[in-house]
């Protein structure tokens, strides 16, 4: 039971970076109703740079966190303009090809600038942990959850209370309508775009710092992550990619724990495949239904 | 011929049934990222039943391809009611499941002496059949360029048969094809039989050009890369991602002075072919046009 407990502990932890990459998916698919599987690797190109920053400077976790949001929005920027601003608007399948021919240079210029295996990162301020009941809250989750939900308070005032959130959501819910509301709706996504490279960023500092390493396999694992997430929570809603990131953390951090580390990838794309299956409209799904809230 | 360029050359025609099998998917509107669980399933069921129950190399193969076709359609009765994402990551779920499973598969056989058979994570050797039947990589490069071509002349007669325009209809406009009474979801779950039986044969193959197969080799990677293909040469034909795989596989071994770019300089061409053509190099207008131009 303590056991239960603590895994789940240790989850949620994981799974606010989760919700994180999940809830940028979301925001691009929102807007753009097309998938960018380049997500990972542009906020991997921002965890490298700042993990170079730190290496040639020794900026600290200031200086890379820095870094880190400029280079996630840069790569992004690329991406944006080359693989979903640059394609017609009716193909949707082309920008997703086109987001992987851009994945793959990605990973091969990080590759190349950066030929070890992992690279170091800034870790995270030692926090001491917390007992409680016999839990152990580690200083580091502590850190994380403060800063994920720091993010998520920031990123919910801004969708649902700014002048920006509003056209966002309008865009997401009728590209038509939000265009004939004069809402400039190419400055609109790309500027959703920026938004979703910035909280993927956060993501990816909380994830490096934590590990005090980046490898070139972070792009691909960001990813996968992020869209499992997605999915679980619901495709297309900013709370069921919350809740998605939730219980992807928790599931993994329990069958882990008690079924090991080979089992623990049977059981969560198991667990996915059959939550597809059973529930299509995902976590978010099962209170809400149809289009009332898309963003 | 140069042993170098027959391996190239296999690699492509090998790829290619992969490639084929994510370009049917396409045609019905549905984008896989779990191809490569189907050439898994090729591979590993052809290589056990060549080199552990010693059947002939006809039956191994086409046995992969079977169960390919089988699983394929199984797995598609469920998830051929999603469309677009959805079915992308439910494809993808069940390939990374295939993937996480094959890795914990331990099933190995005395085979005249030798353990035979997979070893988890470690991979499944000793797929010998071809070579111990004392066939060349030429020969076995022939056997490929042949069973490909049949593939392609059987989508060649599929379209004279109008069941690639049905299966296009299908995938343009679900709901108008089901209103001119065409079945959807039964054409959803044959094109998905067909396509996993495909690269179920296409692996099968692979295991005993390659000998040595293992988990890790159908990783997500390989199904993107497949979808990719497709997209990249073109919808209009079965061509296309055969093309798709020509540039990626081919081109890129030419250009092996430019061996540490060789990505960045794949997906920008990608990025420019796609800005310029959306639906590949080989799409359907370009195909209508030579028709045109043919019957005239």
């Amino acid at each position: 039971m303590l056991d239960l407990a603590q895994n789940t502990m240790d989850g949620i932890a994981a799974g606010s970076a989760y919700a994180l990459l999940a809830i940028g998916f979301t925001l691009i698919f929102g807007v753009m109703r097309r998938l960018n599987i380049a997500f990972g690797p542009s906020i991997m190109v921002g965890v490298f740079l700042g993990a170079w920053v730190n290496a040639q400077w020794s900026a600290g976790l200031i200086g890379a966190t820095i870094a880190t949001f400029a280079g996630a929005l840069v790569a992004s920027i690329y991406v944006e303009r080359l693989s979903f601003a640059a394609i017609r608007g009716d193909a949707a399948l082309a920008s997703m090809a086109s987001s992987f021919a851009l994945w793959m240079q990605l990973e091969q210029g990080v590759a190349l600038a950066f030929p070890g295996r992992t690279t170091a990162f800034p870790t995270l301020p030692p926090l001491l942990d917390v007992q409680f009941v016999g839990l152990i809250l580690h200083g580091d989750d502590i850190l994380v959850l403060t800063v994920a939900g720091i993010a998520l308070f920031l990123l919910h005032r801004l969708i649902y209370r700014s002048h920006f959130g509003l056209e966002m959501r309008a865009l997401a819910d009728s590209a038509e309508a939000a265009a004939v509301s004069r809402v400039n709706t190419k400055r609109v996504a790309f500027l959703t775009f920026c938004l979703a490279a910035l909280i993927g960023a956060v993501a990816g500092l909380l994830i490096a710092a934590t590990d005090g390493q980046v490898s070139p396999k972070f792009g691909l694992w960001a990813t996968i992550k992020g869209l499992v997430a997605m999915m679980i929570g619901g495709l297309g809603s900013l709370r069921g990619a919350l809740l998605g990131g939730l219980a992807l953390g928790i599931v993994e951090a329990q069958a882990q724990w008690y079924l090991g580390a080979a089992a623990r990838e049977i059981v969560v794309f198991g667990l996915l495949f059959l939550c597809l299956i059973a529930l299509p409209g995902g976590l978010a799904g099962m209170r809400e239904t149809g289009a009332e809230r898309k963003l | 011929m140069d042993p170098y360029l027959v391996s190239v050359l296999s690699n492509i025609g090998l790829f290619s049934f992969l490639a084929l099998s994510a370009w049917i998917l396409l045609l019905g509107g549905e984008i896989s990222f779990g191809q490569q669980a189907y050439f898994a399933i090729g591979a590993y069921a052809a290589g056990i039943a060549s080199a552990v129950w010693a059947w002939p190399f006809t039956a191994a193969v086409l046995w992969g391809a079977v169960l390919g076709a089988g699983i394929g359609a199984l797995i598609a009765w469920p998830a051929a009611r999603f469309t677009g994402v959805h079915y992308a990551i439910a494809t993808l779920a069940f390939a990374e499941l295939t993937r996480a499973a094959l890795n914990v598969f331990h099933y190995q056989r005395d085979v005249d002496g030798y353990l035979t058979g997979p070893d988890g994570a470690n991979g499944f050797g000793d797929i010998r059949w071809v070579y111990e039947a004392g066939i060349e990589p030429g020969p076995y490069l022939a056997v490929i360029a042949t069973l490909l071509l049949a593939v392609i002349a059987l989508i060649g007669l599929a379209a004279r048969l109008d069941v690639m325009a049905q299966l296009r209809m299908v995938g343009e406009d679900p709901i108008l094809a089901a209103m001119q009474g065409v079945r959807v979801l039964r054409w959803k779950i044959g094109a998905a039989a067909a396509a996993g039986g495909l690269a179920g044969l296409g692996g099968g193959l692979y295991a005993h050009f390659a000998t040595y197969v293992e988990p890790a080799q159908f990783s997500v990677m390989t199904g993107v890369h497949a979808v990719a293909y497709g997209l990249i040469g073109g919808l209009g034909t079965a061509l296309g991602p055969i093309l798709g795989v020509l540039i990626d596989i081919g081109l890129l071994e030419s250009l092996r002075a430019l061996a540490a770019y060789r990505m960045i300089v794949f997906g920008g061409l990608v990025a420019i072919i796609l800005i310029l053509r959306p639906r590949g190099l080989l799409d359907e207008t370009l195909v209508a046009k030579v028709r045109a131009w043919a019957r005239r």
